[in-house]
């Protein structure tokens, strides 16, 4: 049996569409328009000045995947994506482990340690280029003096150096962010687990393992969820620093992306790309949707 | 199975004295409640004793060993802890046999183990489930089964029933006394509840201000509280304390106080005259007759005894305790008399030692005899 609702209800909820008409207002501009904007330029071949161009149906997709450049570049975002968050998640839970302990300059470290995420890319980049030149750059005039090597190494312009390099980059930019998140979580364990585990015979290796470790479980799987999504679409801190070389040897998705719609001004190909990339990172939003939906259900 | 002994321990936290100077002996098999209000370093020496915190100075002695450089595992203790401490992330089992997994015991030995304790605990049907999918009780004896798994020397317990409401309290008083009658192991039990302390306890170690201010079985902490502290800190509802002045003459002590005056003693050598302070329990007081003037103020019913109190005519107050049937109503001048013969008498300052001769006859006196935990050994032994 249908009730009428009360004039009150009827003003709430006129009150309601007020009030979230402006945000999904401008979701749908930002975001769902560009979204299907990109779906349906995939389907044609357009050239980018002009933006205009005939229908090709899935022809795109067809030569994405038949093409190396494609499984190249997905090649490479993977080696980097992984890479780079495996190191980011060692020296961040490390150094959350540090910084959670009473040192004297916990306070201060934990400020600085900030620096290298609140900096922008293209000053961290231009310091980084600094250190890696060959001809004048600290790290290479440091390992010579030590006698590590007996020439300057290329750090960018060969492989695997240049996939290292940017790894490292990477990993040095972000895992403040990974520090911040296992730090805060690391805050709220009980101390009474610890206490009771050393009771029950357990030395400080097992006591990061039986308790640390399963107490970060949960936000450790948000990070990974996050920072898998945002290394996997990183583009300016590669750009800057490689611009994909040497050769297409760093070339990851987005570059790819950015070197069809505005170097061959292909943006068709552009857009075949940009899709496929959001169907696989979808599979990570998939993921991280069932984990979150699994945490509230228990 | 151990006693402990607590030898001039101290315990410094900065400037602060967390424990002054504890001399504590705990027999073997005994139940002793650290009883004090916060803040009296009741938890500070059980935490202590667990190697959670380290004296500054003094000997801790489990059985025969000075435990001070020990590391809590190694020092054969089991503790439960106020919150249950309970491992999140393991199952009920995993959680009752991680103490023996970390001392390297086969798995097979461990399930077998568990699944005694779980048995014991009446916890067999919940062993699969995770500590939150748990009720408070449940999880109160998932904490106590990883303790009892283990059979460790000495039993701690840091005010494990606090976070239950109180039906379930009692019952949880009521199994832990039963427990402890089986095992027959030495526990320490921390509380701020005396009723806990009073019930449960082989002895009480009343806690003050870092300082024990008595240790002694719960009736005689009750009939004759060592100072003025503990007088007032036991009973429930309290003792009504007296500020007031004490003469002698012709060998007879008489307290003095406005609109009061009563024969005391026979009290010890150290009374002298001058400040005093007399306690009177609220049962040691009668209504009707008697040589005190005072006013009903108020009547507390609780059912089956209605609490009195009444204001004398110098302005002190006074609690009475009387069967339900008897009340007054409020305004009521009534007669008064308090048994002189359990009066007690304090000296001067929230400290004041009794000053009361020793009941030569009372049944109260025993002290905590060793002997009486033979029997419960070799029954342990033989179990």
């Amino acid at each position: 049996m249908s009730r009428q609702k009360t004039l009150l209800e009827r003003r709430y909820a006129a009150l309601g569409l007020t009030l979230i008409a402006p945000t999904v207002l401008i979701f749908s501009a930002v975001i769902v328009y560009p979204l299907f904007s990109a779906i349906y330029l995939s389907f044609y071949n357009v050239f980018t000045p002009t933006l205009e161009g005939e229908w090709v149906g899935l022809s795109n997709y067809a030569e994405l995947l038949q093409s190396g450049k494609f499984w190249n570049a997905l090649k490479n975002t993977l080696i980097w994506t992984i890479g780079s968050l495996s190191l980011q998640l060692i020296f961040g839970i490390g150094m959350a482990l540090v910084l959670h302990q009473n040192i004297w300059f916990r306070s201060l470290a934990r400020s600085l340690i900030l620096f290298p995420y609140f900096i922008s890319t293209v000053v961290a980049v231009l310091v980084w280029k600094w250190l890696f030149n060959d001809l004048y750059g600290i790290l290479n005039h440091l390992l010579m003096k030590v006698g590590i090597i007996d020439f300057p190494m290329d750090f960018l312009g060969t492989m695997p150096n240049a996939m290292i390099s940017v790894i490292m980059v990477g990993a040095w930019k972000y895992f403040p962010f990974v520090v911040i998140a296992v730090l805060a979580r690391l805050q709220s364990i009980p101390d009474a687990l610890y206490e009771a585990a050393k009771i029950d015979g357990a030395g400080p290796i097992a006591r990061f393992f039986d308790i640390t470790l399963p107490q970060l479980r949960d936000v450790l799987v948000v990070i990974v969820m996050l920072r898998a999504i945002w290394d996997f679409k990183e583009f300016d801190l590669i750009f800057l620093l490689t611009g994909g070389g040497p050769l297409n040897d760093t070339q990851t998705l987005p570059l790819l992306v950015y070197q069809e719609a505005f170097a061959l001004n292909d943006m068709g190909m552009a857009s075949a790309y940009a899709v496929v990339m959001m169907l696989i990172m979808l599979v990570f939003m998939i993921v991280y949707i069932r984990r979150t939906k699994d945490d509230e259900g228990s | 199975m151990a006693e402990v002994v607590f030898s001039k321990v101290q315990k410094k936290f900065g400037a602060f004295t967390a424990v002054h100077g504890l001399d504590l002996s705990i027999a073997e098999g005994e139940f002793v409640s650290l009883l004090g209000p916060s803040g009296c370093g009741k938890t500070t020496t059980l935490r202590m004793l667990a190697g959670l915190e380290f004296p500054s100075s003094g000997d801790i002695q489990i059985g025969d060993r000075v435990v001070n450089d020990l590391a809590p595992g190694q020092r054969d203790i089991a503790m439960v802890f106020q919150s249950y401490a309970l491992y999140p992330h393991l199952t009920v089992g995993d959680n009752i046999g991680y103490p023996l997994k970390k001392r390297g015991v086969g798995k097979a030995e461990r399930l077998a183990a568990v699944a005694k304790t779980a048995e014991l605990l009446q916890l067999t049907e919940l062993l699969k489930r995770k500590p939150r999918q748990l009720s408070g009780g449940q999880q109160q004896r998932v904490a106590l089964g990883r303790a009892l798994v283990r059979d460790p020397q000495v039993f701690l317990l840091d005010e494990p029933l606090s976070n239950l409401d109180a039906k379930l309290r009692g019952y949880m008083r009521v199994e832990l006394v039963e427990l402890h009658r089986r095992l027959g192991r030495t526990m320490v039990y921390v509380t701020h509840d005396q009723l806990e302390a009073m019930t449960m306890s082989d002895r009480i170690a009343v806690m003050e201000g870092g300082k024990l201010q008595q240790f002694a079985p719960p009736a005689q902490v009750y009939a004759e509280p060592a100072n003025r502290f503990v007088a007032s800190f036991i009973g429930t509802p309290g003792m009504t304390l007296i500020d007031g002045d004490l003469s002698q003459t012709g060998g007879v002590w008489t307290f003095n106080a406005p609109g009061l005056s009563m024969p005391v003693g026979p009290l010890t050598d150290e009374a002298t005259a001058g400040p005093a302070c007399l306690g009177v329990r609220p049962e040691h007081v009668s209504i009707g007759t008697g040589p005190v003037q005072g006013v009903i103020q108020v009547v507390e019913k609780t059912g089956h005894e209605n609490i009195v109190i009444i204001g004398l005519e110098g302005g002190h107050r006074l609690t009475g305790r009387v069967p339900a049937p008897q009340s007054w109503s409020i305004g009521e001048s009534v007669q008064l008399t308090l048994e002189a013969e359990h009066a007690h008498i304090f000296g001067a300052g929230p400290h004041g030692a009794r000053l009361n001769r020793p009941h030569e006859t009372a049944p109260l006196k025993t002290k905590h005899n060793p002997d009486k935990t033979k029997p419960k050994l070799q029954k342990a032994a033989n179990e």
